[in-house]
């Protein structure tokens, strides 16, 4: 690795108050969990000047329901995901998203808005935070501000990130708390793979006319960053929830998809897994749906 | 430089290093703890893997700055010199190993779950191993020799394997 100058920051202002000092004149960094960053930084023929690590800014470690709705940290990783009451009973598509991440080890170290920022098409946390309309805050030495997650991505590896700005925690909005959503990832191993396609699906039901209600559908590694796929969401906007309906979505989804070819997998192979996961991903959406519905919990809204 | 403090099996050790030396770097070419083995060096093959903060990691994906003031656990710290760990007891005793650059990691890797789950199941072992590459084994032997730790850590006897 190239030689840098290492700052640790005590909590986010003061990484706030690093990056304004060294990015001006400098290549900075953020490392947090360093997964994806140290992997990149050995083989890199110009590293940056400079690094900070947030890894111990602590305020941004938390999983709390707030005003807006809830709010993970950025620093929070997916092993702490995985490990949150609040989130195993309100998302278990967060859950599932985050075990099908790397192994123990990475996601030990690695974290959510580290996952986001390095926005790798194929991310595994962000089609699920996608379809529940994730916002995520900036903090910049000018304050902070707010933008929906599905423009903070710019392409592969890009985001609407400054320099001197730092991605402190992502919220999912008080509408969509509590929203059915299942979340499918088909890699070529189970562990330590890159997802082929993911694909995740939310939706609210209309009981009495057994409808579709806001359904949301996203997917991974099928464009330059993770996508909404708004000509299925049309599709099933107040359809009457069937195995039909569910399978056509699918149909519908490969049109918003614009896959590639690679060494992985063809664009033939990756609109074909589209189709697939995305019927499955609204199967296993109404399964929660109405689980909780006899469970008596939040599966619809105005419950 | 950057100068770093931090608890080594048990032991406050310091070094003065460059702040991009990784904690493996840290552990093999400083404290001469050569378990942690150097193998992809991205965070794939698990060889690498020690305990901080009672939590297995990747050691080539921290940074000397990140673990300033953290426990780690190598290898060398899991046995004394006339005392082997129940895993280590085990793994030899099925022949878990063949050429072994692994295994450091994996028994670390088996360590930590053990510690949070006294009673895995094969699954929850595999899940737990899927950050090890083993190329030789297979793995059978490893999960026959963590089932047979678990057992003896819970203070059971082991029960007699069939293909053994």
């Amino acid at each position: 690795m190239k030689s840098f100058e290492f700052f640790a920051a005590k909590d986010s202002n003061h990484a706030v108050t690093l990056l304004a000092q060294h990015a001006a004149n400098a290549k900075v960094k953020i490392i947090a969990g360093g997964t994806d960053l140290l992997a990149d930084l050995k083989f890199a023929a110009h590293g940056p000047d400079v690094v900070v690590d947030i890894s111990r800014a602590d305020d941004l470690k938390n999983i709390t329901m707030t005003e807006q709705g809830l709010n993970i940290g950025a620093l929070v990783t997916h092993t702490q995901i995985m490990r949150s009451p609040l989130i195993c009973q309100l998302f278990p598509a967060l859950v599932d998203a985050a075990h099908t991440i790397g192994a123990v080890q990475t996601r030990n170290l690695g974290t959510l808005g580290g996952n986001l920022v390095t926005a790798v098409p194929s991310m595994d946390s962000g089609p699920t935070l996608m379809a529940l309309e994730a916002i995520v805050t900036i903090a910049g030495n000018g304050g902070r501000r707010q933008v929906p997650l599905s423009e903070f991505f710019v392409g592969p590896r890009k985001t609407i990130l400054k320099p001197d700005e730092l991605l402190t925690e992502i919220i999912i909005p008080k509408q969509n708390v509590g929203k059915p959503t299942h979340f499918l990832k088909f890699g070529l191993r189970k562990g330590q793979a890159l997802a082929l396609v993911n694909v995740a699906a939310s939706f609210w039901v209309d009981w009495e006319k057994n409808a579709f209600l806001a359904p949301r559908i996203a997917l991974g590694a099928v464009a330059p960053k993770v996508i909404r796929a708004p000509q299925a969401e049309a599709y099933l906007e107040g359809r009457t929830i069937t195995p039909e309906a569910m399978a056509e979505a699918g149909r519908v989804a490969v049109g918003d998809a614009k896959p590639i070819s690679d060494f992985r997998a063809s664009a033939e192979y990756r609109r074909h897994l589209v189709a697939v996961l995305t019927k499955r991903a609204l199967e296993g959406a109404w399964a929660l749906a109405q689980t909780r519905r006899l469970e008596g919990s939040n599966g619809k809204r105005n419950a | 430089m950057a100068n770093v403090t931090l608890k080594v099996n048990g032991e406050t050790r310091s070094a003065s290093v460059p702040p991009e030396t990784t904690l493996l770097r840290l552990l093999r070419d400083q404290f001469n703890l050569t378990g942690a083995k150097l193998g992809c060096d991205v965070g794939d093959c698990g060889a690498c893997t020690v305990i901080v903060d009672g939590q297995p990691v990747n050691s080539c994906l921290m940074l000397v700055g990140q673990v300033e003031g953290r426990e780690v656990l190598t290898i060398e710290g899991l046995a004394t010199a006339d005392h082997l760990h129940a895993l280590q007891k085990l793994f030899e005793h099925f022949g878990s190993l063949q050429c072994g650059f692994c295994g450091p990691g994996v028994i670390l890797s088996a360590k930590a779950l053990l510690d949070e789950n006294p009673d895995p199941s094969t699954q929850e072992i595999r899940d737990a191993l899927g950050g090890n590459l083993c190329r030789c084994t297979g793995y059978t032997k490893m999960i026959e020799a963590i089932k047979g730790a678990a057992c003896i850590l819970r203070g059971e006897e082991v029960p007699a394997v069939k293909s053994a």
